[in-house]
């Protein structure tokens, strides 16, 4: 119902207009990370140094990398809470099967397929029997963790062959390490799925409102296992990802990484309610955080500001959209009353 | 319209929780519960019992200490566990008075994660303190292994690594460890302040201590069971119980109050943690049970400092935290500006602190440390000094 009345009006009134251009949610973030590179690359003189620039995609390589997923699950009007849990679980169940002396890539394989089987379970619950995705990831969020906890119990696992920790810590292609190259693949594929393919139209669609959709003839169930199974897979290869960076795991890895991966998709334009939202969006919010993190590190701003100022970034992106739309109904409703007296007078 | 709500009522939830997430003050306070002595030697307590007392006056020096040249540039970072704990603050505090005293022109930064990021957070300020080209960077590592890759990275950019109250485990990528005190020397103090307490005749006591499976609360009490078994000046102390309160202020205040049930004979409950000690304290403050049941351990003088003043627990000890980010100070100036070495058997005159020795650590496999020491041992003579 309220779709109908957002694509009522023309643009003829000046405050439509500038309504419309805060409306293009991209149009500002791109503003913003202009003024984010400018302000940091004069202040800090290593700040475009390439190793610099390297460096601000690897510290947070894991969470960008599932953020492209959540992009998705949140568009189709879901959520995936348990995404950081399932990195700790696959990078545990990778550090406890070499402990136990398993072949790092048989370890690696069954780390990934955790993913996978942790995925279906969600998938289950949400798709075919029906329950909110908040309840059913959220209690994963806890029994993943759980799991991860009970296998490493206390300790810290390391010394994995040193190819593999190399594969985390080292250049591979130019000056890019591996998770990187992986992310800028997966930004490809992101895409041209969500923005280029029917199964991309199906993700909005269902997001949109779920009954049309499956009135439509769109089959939600199947759409929704695979964004939920992808997501976990995902979430498990960020986790082994994240374990050849460090050179060693423990049961707490990855713990509150959601929220950061959450943050980074609502500020991207992605409504929580589902519907809209896209990887461009996203892609810029990445890299307004990014930078902006490490741009305050470069200037020693310690972690209680930093975070305090992607707060406050984060309020301001689900504030002003619907603030603004508040606003603009209640400008549509009085012109409805006064449009008549206007015909008859 | 059922859908509308529901789906604004999880708007609001994850709305919520994302500005929590933005408020990191409440867990700080909870955190020093379990971190306060921290766990140094979490990696092999075992090890401890065959301490370095040998070792630390081992190699006579023919040159004598090393002493630092003041007014050199070294641009350090001190990296605590995590902001809003105030032993960093401390630590942060004996750094500045270090950084002031030896004319450092260049800036000693102090940079931290929140407390729900801390693992990730300590890797990035490493990596990007690197970046900076900063000269050295103080580590109280809280990420275990997982951090040795950036501190590797920072020692190949050229930094001076050093780590202090908690080390590397591996010590990969870490020149020298500021230990704060030795494991069997906490055995030793704890017997030391329950035979003050309880006077020349001894008497019974029980340990109130934080969790069944931290590592250095167990190397604690375990030292402490040594010394009563081994040591005959301590044969009239009788240790009746070890209970835990979970580093809980709540848990522990029960458990205290629950020994003092179970024990009618005990005098003294002695709790190596400083969430324990506090909450025991108050609890035998509460029931006014102060003049039979006193309360000893390891304790913060900001948070004692009325109950040792009231009689309820006349002594209890700690290492400054002050002093340790002293020490580390200078033991960073030195190796950054190439007075030291980083070899065992170096020594150096560390300020008003005096000349310490590097040493192999016993307690780990690999690396070297120096071992500041020695407690302090605080009561009403000296606790509202050290509170402020």
């Amino acid at each position: 119902m309220s779709r109908s009345t957002e694509s009522l009006p023309g643009g003829q009134s000046p405050l439509l207009g500038v309504w419309e251009r805060l409306r293009s949610w991209e149009g500002l973030l791109l503003v913003l990370l202009f003024v984010v590179i400018i302000v940091n690359s004069l202040q800090a003189p290593a700040y475009l140094s390439v190793g610099n620039q390297v460096n601000l995609f690897i510290l947070s390589i894991e969470k960008i990398i599932v953020a492209l997923v959540m992009t998705f699950i949140i568009i189709n009007a879901e959520i995936d809470l348990s995404v950081a849990s399932m990195m700790g679980l696959s990078a545990c169940t990778l550090g406890w099967l070499h402990e136990q002396g398993a072949p790092i890539w048989i370890a690696l394989l069954i780390g990934l397929s955790v993913g996978v089987i942790g995925g279906a379970f969600n998938s289950f619950w949400i798709a075919i029997v029906g329950l909110p995705s908040l309840v059913v990831t959220l209690a994963m969020l806890i029994g993943y963790r759980g799991l991860a906890r009970v296998l490493l119990e206390d300790r810290s696992i390391g010394e994995f062959p040193q190819w593999f920790d190399n594969l985390g810590q080292q250049p591979l292609i130019g000056p890019f390490p591996l998770a990187l190259i992986i992310f800028f693949l997966l930004l490809i594929v992101a895409v041209i799925i969500l923005q280029y393919s029917g199964f991309g139209r199906y993700v909005y669609v269902i997001g949109n409102n779920r009954e049309v959709a499956r009135y439509s003839g769109v089959k939600v169930r199947r759409a929704k296992m695979i964004l939920f199974i992808t997501s976990s897979t995902i979430a498990a290869l960020a986790g082994l990802l994240f374990a050849a960076r460090l050179g060693a795991v423990r049961g707490d890895i990855g713990l509150g990484f959601e929220l950061d991966i959450i943050t980074m998709v609502l500020l991207g334009g992605v409504s929580i309610f589902g519907g809209s939202g896209s990887i461009f969006g996203v892609l810029l919010s990445i890299l307004i955080i990014l930078n902006l993190r490490n741009g305050m590190s470069l200037a020693n701003i310690t972690g209680h500001v930093q975070t305090g100022v992607i707060g406050v970034l984060l309020i301001l992106s689900v504030l002003v959209p619907n603030l603004a739309n508040e606003v603009r109904a209640i400008l549509n409703r009085r012109r409805r009353i006064g449009g008549p007296q206007d015909t008859t007078a | 319209m059922k859908r509308y709500i529901s789906r604004g009522f999880a708007f609001l939830i994850i709305l919520s929780l994302l500005v929590t997430a933005c408020q990191p003050a409440a867990p700080a306070t909870e955190a020093p519960a379990t971190e306060a002595p921290p766990p140094a030697e979490t990696e092999a307590p075992a090890a401890a019992t065959e301490a370095p007392a040998a070792a630390t006056e081992a190699p006579p020096a023919e040159a004598g200490p090393v002493e630092a040249t003041p007014g050199q540039e070294v641009n350090m970072v001190l990296l605590p566990k995590f902001l809003g704990i105030l032993v960093f603050d401390q630590a942060n505090q004996g750094a500045q008075e270090a950084h002031a005293e030896l004319q450092n022109a260049g800036e000693l930064q102090f940079l931290g994660p929140t407390p729900e990021n801390s693992v990730a957070g300590q890797i990035e300020i490493v990596t990007t303190a690197a970046t900076q080209g900063m000269d050295a960077i103080m580590i109280s590592n809280n990420a275990g292994d997982q951090i040795a890759p950036a501190a590797q990275g920072a020692r190949d950019a050229g930094m001076t690594v050093v780590t202090w109250d908690s080390p590397i485990p591996s010590a990969e990528g870490e020149q020298i460890f500021v230990a704060q005190v030795d494991f069997d020397e906490t055995g030793r103090v704890m017997a030391d302040m329950a035979l003050s307490i309880l006077g020349e005749d001894g008497g019974k006591f029980a340990v109130l201590s934080a969790s069944p499976d931290a590592a250095n609360q167990n190397a604690w009490i375990a030292a402490l069971e040594e010394v009563l078994a081994t040591d005959s000046t301590y044969a009239s102390l009788e240790l009746l119980d070890i209970v835990y309160g979970n580093d809980q202020s709540e848990d522990s205040y029960n458990q205290a109050l629950a020994l003092v049930d179970k024990y009618p004979d005990m005098e003294l409950i002695m709790a190596p943690t400083t969430v324990g000690i506090a909450a025991a304290a108050k609890a035998m403050q509460d029931e006014g049970l102060c003049e039979e049941v006193k309360v000893s351990g390891l304790g913060l003088p900001a948070e004692m400092v009325s109950y040792t003043l009231n009689g309820c627990a006349p002594e209890f000890a700690l290492w400054s935290f002050v002093d340790l980010g002293y020490l580390t100070y200078y033991t960073t100036y030195l190796l950054a500006t190439g007075g030291i070495e980083g070899a065992v058997g170096e020594r150096f005159e560390a300020g008003r602190m005096g000349t310490y020795t590097i040493e192999k650590d016993p307690t780990r496999d690999q690396g070297l440390r120096v071992l500041m020491g020695p407690f302090t041992v605080y009561d009403a003579t000296n606790v509202e000094a050290a509170a402020q």
